[in-house]
């Protein structure tokens, strides 16, 4: 399988202080990764780092065979990577359906004129963006179909705007999807809810996905393959099972002198 | 070489500066707390200006003063200081602080409302017409005499005073800001402000002494100003906009930036309106715009300014 | 840190209280049941009503610069409203604009240009500028951009004023501007301002049909996929950024389209004119227009047109003395009835403030005659009761700045107690309300109309930021 996504020796450091030291990590299409750390590990600003949020200080991000060290995020976006927030960053005064057809922008291209004149061209475009906004809602079932469309996202319960941001985040039409702790804040069922969308999102949408997880369930159900970072390195990498009964993993979790106890 | 004109450039550019870094405090030690771009403190200069106006007249004017007109000038000053700082903390309290969770256009369009308030309510009471403290005629002109004399260079007394109030001012200033403990407090607000409220410091004490400082040293500015020159219900606007690029300057939120970057500024108009008008060939009157396009590209340049911390800067 | 009240604007709520958030007015919702096109046809027929049914010239021209400030107050609109930004040189492209016009249609340079043409090069300089302009929101965060815009402003107020000696060359015709200016020329028929001293009515219609013009392209951009963008910008610039959204190039369209509308309207408004100065492109004009976008609700068209209509009709009919004195006390009386409850105490206030004020006025008469005036036997009834009742001195002096300060801090803390105190407190103030009003705001009700402004932007500010007409919008701070 080819390589989609390669951090190359990839480091971060705010003046003194190193969020992310000389990274090396690739995760392959149609590959489910994901990354495990202790909070403060460097997990989101990985994320900030691949989406282009923040530029390396060191080191060279590449994927599809091309670097992306430097470009902006929209642009890295329009190369087909898109990603959820740990806090949930929706557009909520917009509707469910604005939301995810705001998100449509990057590959349509009516401009101002046309849009002024309203061209056969964007109408139908308009049309495009709608059905693919309605489509990529549909992949969550009921709970964001109908009359919820039209609903201002604000007025969503908490997990159904989880499920809205990674609806938006599909509408950009990536090749690999950042998501960051999606199960966050969710009860067990809704947990397991998850764990079944993003298996599904890979069998059925072709992603390529990038998970931050602290939930080890849903880490154990979906991975084919498990990162560990402590503050900014890599400390492990494998399968779930590897990755968990790792000395290292387990030391970074419970302390020093977990393993002697163990 | 014309020594005599750079020696009067020099001057001038100390006396503009020191007037521009007095209002700069105040504009940079209000943004450093509150992020605040306060509008209407041009304003409240000129209002200081015309308090002084008032004091003035209750003594009974430049040519005929009932007690001696130097003694009329400092009481002219502390009133000024006094009217500034309470309408400052008034105006905080009243047109800011409901603001302070309000998207940050708010309490900004509020402080365009203050500065129309301000402005049109003086002309209401004392009219749209020149005012004039009469400077030169005080004492007989004694302000426009030679002061001090090097070789064949004067310096009137008149800038004397100016300069000398205004480091008088600026050293009160530095004292209250680094050796008491509500200018700590100050300083630590104005570095993040959740976290110093979370220290137990009174976050409202604080910004309300800002604005007092803040409001004292436009108030003194405004007197000192205005015996320069005369007074207009319009006048805080330009003064304004200069002190506040002389904060930007020197990197807002920092006092000795703010105190830098009015000097620079002075130093800039002082050249522009005497040298490089003629270097250019343009008219005196266009200046400004070889000032302000100046100011546009040094702050594409560095936008955090001389002193100030890059984080100024779009992430 | 304060009282919660609700849903507080900057704060995030998690749990939907949705019903709170769409807080808006019966009759707000109901107008919104009438659809957009619906509400703007409504809006054309009754401005072209006007002129039909009345000649009078005064009127007509008041509907002509109404419709001025609709069209600035829209274009300020995309870029405050949409884009978000703080463009506080607005005005400079409005001077542009009809700079552009007096350069290409005057006897200055000896060109008249078609008219149309030179609304199209106006649009065209406008846009470029307010791109060029705009550009430093790359490197500058809102704040800078803010004031880099009052640069371009001074620049331009700079350049207006002193371009009449460009290394000799006379562009902008200084402080005495440009005069002489073409009247509109309309597909070769050259439209006469005036018409035997009466204003030709028919500008009015070409500035409705301008509007009608520049209202509908701009709502159609503002419904498609960049409307869109704008709305997620607004929402959440680093989401938007990152769901493929190229941030600052939106912002600098919007900049760019309120600098072309700002442009556009200069030159349709130099045309009426006898000439353009520098003097007309003033502060006070830039914070005017501020207002009407701000107290109309940013990020509405609706919104923009209403708070111009509302703000200039206002500041007009504040020139008339005998107007602006209704206006002031039935202003009075509405925010009497806002600001006490329960609503019937307004009349014990209202009773209250008027006995306290016979019983000032005797007093005062009493004391120095010259205290008190009375007016003269053919004064209608209502001046002879606030000349018996308000105490209006022959020299008022000194007591006119102490008086207008005592009624600013009595307002001010009228506001800060509540109940019974506020009553208490309410009789006094409006007693010195009139008494200001009478003897320094009505002699001077051009000034006075911009004192009521600032007062009403700070106080509509601190009530209710999002505007009159703004929805009330969760935000993340």
């Amino acid at each position: 399988m080819a390589t989609l996504l390669e951090l190359k020796g990839v480091s971060m450091a705010f003046g003194g202080l190193t969020c992310v030291d000389a990274l090396d990590m690739h995760v392959d299409e149609g590959e489910i990764v994901s990354v495990i750390g202790p909070n403060g590990a460097g997990k989101t600003t990985l994320f900030n780092l691949v989406t282009g949020v923040y530029e390396p200080t060191a080191g060279d991000i590449v994927f599809a065979g091309e670097s992306i060290k430097g470009l902006t995020p929209h642009k890295i976006t329009q190369r087909g990577i898109a990603r959820t927030f740990q806090t949930l960053r929706l557009f909520l005064n917009m509707s469910v359906r604005e939301n995810v057809m705001a998100a449509a922008y990057g590959h349509t291209k009516a401009g101002v004129f046309r849009s002024m004149l309203r061209t056969p061209g964007m109408r139908r475009e308009e049309r495009e963006i709608r059905a693919l906004a309605e489509k990529r809602l549909a992949f969550f079932g009921e709970r964001l179909m109908g009359y919820r469309w039209d609903q201002p996202a604000y007025s969503l319960s908490y997990a159904n705007r989880r499920r809205l941001e990674i609806a938006r985040a599909t509408a950009t039409n990536p090749r690999l999807l950042l998501l960051d702790e999606p199960a966050a804040g969710m009860n067990p069922k809704e947990t397991q809810e998850i764990t079944e969308l993003i298996s599904q999102l890979r069998e059925e949408g072709g992603y390529t996905i990038l998970v931050i997880e602290h939930d080890m369930h849903v880490v154990e159900g979906i991975s084919d393959r498990v990162v560990a970072l402590d503050h900014g390195v890599k400390i492990a990498e494998g399968t779930f099972e590897q990755v968990a009964t790792s000395p290292r993993v387990v030391e970074a979790y419970l302390g020093t002198g977990a393993m002697e106890r163990k | 070489m014309d020594y005599d004109k750079l020696f009067q450039t020099i001057v001038n550019a100390a006396t503009l500066g020191s007037t521009y870094a007095l209002i700069a405090l105040g504009y940079t030690i209000v943004y450093g707390i509150l992020k605040l771009l306060n509008f209407a403190h041009g304003d409240v200069f000129m209002v200081g200006a015309y308090v002084g106006f008032g004091i003035l007249t209750l003594f009974g004017g430049a040519l005929d003063p009932s007690i001696s007109i130097w003694l009329v000038l400092i009481l002219m000053t502390i009133a000024a200081m006094v009217a500034c700082a309470v309408l400052g903390v008034v105006i905080e309290r009243f047109a800011y602080r409901p603001l302070r969770s309000a998207p940050r256009i708010a309490p900004l369009i509020s402080a365009l409302g203050v500065s129309f308030f301000l402005s049109y309510s003086v002309q209401l009471l004392f009219g749209a017409q020149q005012r004039t403290y009469d400077s030169f005629n005080w004492d007989g002109g004694k302000l426009f005499e030679p002061a001090i004399t090097i070789g064949s260079f004067t310096i009137s007394w008149l800038r004397v005073i100016t300069i000398v109030a205004s480091i008088v001012l600026m050293l009160a200033l530095w004292y209250l800001v680094s050796r008491t403990r509500t200018g700590k407090a100050m300083r630590a607000t104005s570095i993040d402000l959740d976290a110093a409220a979370m220290m137990g410091i009174d976050i409202d004490k604080v910004i309300r002494f800002a604005f007092v400082l803040a409001g004292a040293l436009a108030g003194a500015a405004g007197v000192l100003f205005a015996l320069r020159t005369y007074l207009v219900p319009s006048m805080g606007f330009t003064p304004g906009l200069f002190a506040f690029t002389a904060a930007v300057i020197g990197g807002i939120g920092s006092i000795p930036g703010a105190m830098l970057g009015g000097i620079l500024l002075g130093t800039v108009e002082a050249l522009t309106v005497t040298y490089v008008t003629e270097w250019i060939g343009i008219p005196v009157g266009l200046s400004n715009l070889v000032i302000f396009s100046l100011l546009i590209v040094f702050l594409l340049i560095r936008p955090q300014g001389i002193l100030g911390r890059p984080d100024i800067k779009k992430v | 840190m304060s009282e919660a009240q609700g849903p507080r604007i900057g704060e995030d709520e998690w749990v939907a209280r949705s019903g709170e958030n769409i807080e808006r007015h019966r009759l707000l919702r109901l107008a919104d049941r009438v659809p957009g096109w619906a509400r703007l046809l409504l809006f054309v027929a009754a401005v072209a009503a006007i002129p039909l049914i009345t000649d009078d010239g005064y009127i007509n021209v008041v509907v002509f610069d109404t419709l001025i400030f609709c069209l600035l107050a829209i274009g300020l609109n995309v870029v405050v409203g949409w884009g978000g930004l703080l463009d506080l040189g607005y005005i400079a492209f409005f001077g542009v604009g009809a700079y552009t016009y007096a350069i290409l249609s005057s006897e200055q340079f000896g060109l008249h240009v078609s008219s149309f043409a030179v609304l199209a090069i106006s649009v065209v300089v406008g846009a470029l500028l307010g791109l060029l302009v705009g550009l430093p929101s790359w490197r500058l965060s809102g704040d800078y951009l803010a004031i880099v815009t009052l640069f371009v402003y001074q620049i331009f107020i700079s350049l207006a004023t002193n371009g009449n000696d460009l290394f000799g060359f006379d562009l902008t015709g200084g402080v005495n501007g440009i005069a002489n200016l073409d009247p509109f020329d309309l597909f070769g028929r050259e439209l006469v301002v005036a018409k035997q001293g009466i204003f030709n009515s028919n500008y009015v219609y070409l500035a409705l049909g301008i509007f009608v013009v520049v209202f509908v392209a701009l709502y159609l951009v503002n419904h498609s996929r960049i409307g869109r963008a704008w709305r997620a910008l607004r929402e959440d610039e680093l989401a938007a950024e990152l769901m493929g959204m190229p941030t600052d190039w939106l912002k600098l369209l919007a900049f760019a389209f309120g600098a072309a509308v700002a442009a556009l309207t200069g030159s349709l408004f130099a045309s009426l004119k006898v000439g353009v100065f520098p003097e007309t492109f003033s502060l006070t004009l830039l914070i005017t227009v501020y207002a009407m976008l701000i107290l109309g609700g940013v990020g509405s068209q609706t919104g923009a047109v209403l708070g111009a209509v509302v703000v200039y009709v206002f500041l007009e009919a504040l020139r008339d003395p005998d107007v602006s004195g209704w206006v002031f006390y039935v202003t009075i009386l509405l925010a009497l009835l806002l600001v006490v409850r329960p609503r019937w105490m307004v009349a014990g206030v209202l009773a209250a403030t008027v006995a306290f004020g016979f019983v000032v006025h005797a007093i005062a008469g009493a004391i120095d005659e010259t205290w008190t005036t009375s007016a003269g036997p053919d004064a209608d009834s209502v001046t002879r009761f606030l000349d018996a009742w308000v105490v209006i001195p022959a020299t008022p002096g000194d007591a006119r700045a102490i008086a207008y300060i005592g009624l600013i801090a009595l307002v001010l803390f009228c506001t800060t107690v509540k109940g019974v105190w506020r009553w208490l407190a309410l009789v006094p103030t409006l007693y010195l309300a009139a008494f200001v009003w009478e003897n320094i705001m009505s002699a001077d009700p051009d000034v006075t109309r911009f004192v009521l402004l600032g007062a009403l932007l700070v106080s509509v500010m601190v009530i209710r930021p999002s505007g009159i007409l703004g929805e009330r919008r969760v935000e993340i701070v």
